[in-house]
């Protein structure tokens, strides 16, 4: 090595070091990229009802979509500044690592694994989801805990199979499996009745419910059990090396969820401008500082709210009572309603 | 010449802030080299962070670095704590001079972003409550319409009494008073009916203040809590591979409770067939290795520091002086909050 080149590795290492500790000014290549590009890339799934799925116009929807469109919202101020790049399971991640998209909104289960090795943040969870019974009305059962004895139709895949087999051990009940691989070969073997039960996450037992019950049989003749038996934290993926991107990403949703908890709603947020609630006025960037704090507009969660909703609006409109999935909230309910749904104080 | 050479490191910098983690791994690397922790916590809290009479410090926020010692070098006791005030906490964590803070700090936007920290998770669902005296005969805040309320000048917190009243169609006279002592005093002395800050504090002063003969027993926290304050240890940004362990060492002791793992039957359970249990434990390697630690991380935290359920009783919970109930704090199969992403 010669003396240039180790004065060179002395001054870069040096630089590093000071930048390190400060922060913001060493963060920045992906929101910059983004902003250079004029819209986010959003990575989702291939299409999964309520969640993320084009409409007959090519638009896309769903409550996966509207933290996209929240994202956009707080960075362009406008929620339409979003170009969608469907992945499957296997594609995801390599597209979020490679810089293929911003982020990923595909449903991807938040694990140890996935939040560490893969040099990955999840930045939130959008949908508590987990393993849950879709069982036909005619059964006359209101709760797991009365399935002593069931056919139960179930995916051959490690994580479910074995929830199964656990929770009827820990309940001191027996069941009958019946193993089948394909999902549609799954689905017609519930609905022809050579399984009691169908079991899998509740937001796809939610999606068969509505799209693939074969008449004369309706959505209505079926439910989904109250029990949830595993844990399948839904939460939106950035990469490693832009904390302030990152932040913008987590804020975006936590704002949806904090206007749901302050009644901030779509349809109100203009009147709310006038609130005299100072949390209100700091919220909505009456007084301004929150914005300051992300590098973004103050009028950003104004923006997120007046054109994507709450939390709960985008909720019910995509996965809840006015969608045809029609799921509960449960889980998904604010922490103020027995939920899980929590956001950090926006001040 | 010396300009040039700037550039070409500003642009290495830029090249590997990009590729993220190669940026990665000087806190954790600065502190497998120093052989501790260096963890910022409170001046001193009971229950939360404090020394014993042997200089030994204890508490729900001290267990979350001992967590994060156990996970890195396999031994909690490996932990230099350093008490700040709460003017120079964020301080002390990005100038170096601590790799972790562990302090009953709330979590907000400010604090995440234009500090240039990260907080990688909520050991304590904290948020402002009601003491009152048993005889006052209420068990609720619903029930407490025309109450005298003792409050600390402090737009939060008098804000939040306010917001509540109104929302619910109540009215209070409020006694505001600055200082602390003072407060208590007058609160002790019958000048209010109710005293409101954060429960945790009213736990606190409950468990130390009440003066003779009153007896911590006359007096009970309302299970009401009426705002957010979500206290959790935080990081500085700039090495997502510390930042993890310090989020999963939490998680794991979260993830412990749920699986019914404890520093007692841990022994036990590396026999466990379950393998969600086999997996937590190391058992089946993977883990770890994810993480960068030894693939017996959760069982060296789970052995030396407890579950988190363990932890809160010990500290702050029925096995401490401020009988904290979980509320908030229970594990989200019990109506609580504490949920931790699955360990796989």
């Amino acid at each position: 090595m010669g003396k240039a080149n180790r004065l060179m590795t002395a001054l870069a290492t040096i630089a590093m070091a000071t930048a390190g500790p400060i922060g913001p000014a060493a963060a920045g290549p992906i929101l910059d990229a983004v902003k250079a590009r004029g819209s986010l890339v959003c990575g989702t799934g291939t299409g999964t009802a309520g969640y993320m799925m084009p409409d007959s116009q090519g638009k896309w929807k769903g409550l996966s979509v509207d933290v996209c469109r929240a994202v956009a919202a707080a960075i362009f101020g406008d929620a339409e500044k979003v170009k969608y790049t469907p992945l499957t399971s296997q594609q995801r991640f390599t597209a979020l690592q490679s810089g293929e998209v911003d982020m990923l909104v595909g449903n991807a289960t938040w694990t140890l694994t996935r939040d560490s090795a893969l040099g990955l943040d999840f930045t939130g969870v959008y949908y508590y989801d987990g393993q849950s019974f879709l069982v036909p009305k005619t059964l006359g059962v209101k709760s797991a805990r009365e399935l002593n004895g069931a056919t139960i139709c179930v995916a051959p895949g490690t994580t479910t199979e074995l929830n199964l087999a656990d929770y009827f051990r820990a309940n001191k009940m027996t069941f009958k499996p019946v193993v089948i691989e394909k999902v549609d070969e799954i689905r017609a073997a519930f609905f022809s009745g050579r399984c009691d039960v169908y079991t899998t996450d509740a937001s796809s037992l939610a999606a068969t419910r509505a799209a693939n019950v074969p008449p004369p049989r309706t959505f209505d003749d079926f439910m989904i059990l109250p029990e949830i038996i595993s844990k399948e934290p839904l939460g939106p993926v950035v990469r490693h090396g832009d904390n302030q991107f990152a932040d913008i990403v987590r804020w975006a949703l936590y704002a949806m969820v904090e206007a749901e908890e302050y009644g901030i709603t779509s349809r109100n947020v203009d009147e709310m401008l006038k609130s005299e609630n100072p949390t209100i006025r700091r919220i909505l960037g009456v007084t301004p500082g929150m914005g300051k704090a992300l590098g973004v507009d103050e009028k950003w969660v104004y923006a997120i709210v007046k054109q994507v909703g709450n939390y709960g609006e985008s909720f019910e409109r995509n996965v809840g009572k006015d969608s045809p999935l029609k799921i509960d909230r449960g889980l998904n309910k604010l922490w103020t309603q027995g939920g899980l749904q929590y956001a950090p104080p926006i001040r | 010449m010396f300009k040039r050479f700037i550039v070409a490191g500003t642009a290495a910098c830029a090249l590997l802030g990009i590729a993220g983690t190669a940026h990665a791994g000087k806190d954790l690397d600065a502190v497998k080299a120093r052989g501790n922790l260096i963890c910022g916590v409170n001046t001193g809290v009971a229950g939360f962070a404090q020394p014993d009479d042997k200089g030994k410090w204890t508490g729900l926020d001290v267990d979350v670095c001992r967590a994060t010692a156990a996970a890195i070098f396999g031994d909690a006791e490996k932990v230099k704590y350093v008490p700040t005030t709460a003017q120079q906490r964020f301080t002390a964590l990005q100038s170096g001079e601590v790799d972790i803070l562990s302090r009953n700090t709330t979590y907000t936007l400010t604090r995440d972003t234009a500090l240039g920290l990260d907080f990688t998770g909520i050991n304590y669902y904290d948020g402002q409550g009601f003491m009152v005296a048993k005889k006052l005969g209420v068990k609720s805040a619903k029930e407490l319409n025309g109450a005298t309320v003792c409050v600390q000048p402090g737009t939060t917190t008098e804000l939040n009494l306010a917001d509540y009243f109104r929302a619910n169609k109540m009215s209070f006279k409020p006694v505001v008073i600055e200082k602390v002592e003072e407060i208590r005093a007058a609160f002790y002395a019958g000048r209010c009916d109710v005293y409101t800050t954060d429960a945790s504090g009213l736990y606190s002063t409950r468990a130390a203040n009440t003066p003779a003969p009153l007896k911590a027993e006359d007096f009970i926290i309302l299970p009401e809590i009426i705002s957010k304050e979500p206290l959790g240890p935080a990081v500085r940004q700039g090495d997502n591979q510390f930042a993890d362990i310090v989020r999963w060492a939490f998680y794991a002791m979260i993830e412990a409770e749920e699986a019914g793992i404890t520093s007692k039957n841990v022994d036990d359970m590396l026999k466990s067939e379950n393998p969600g249990i086999k997996r937590i434990l190391g058992v089946t390697p993977g883990m770890g290795k994810a993480l960068g630690v030894d693939e017996k991380w959760v069982y060296n935290i789970v052995k030396q520091v407890g579950n988190y359920g363990e932890s809160f009783e010990r500290n702050v919970g029925m096995g401490s002086p401020l009988k904290i109930e979980r509320g908030l704090n229970a594990l989200w199969t019990k109506g609580g909050l504490q949920y931790s992403p699955p360990i796989r």
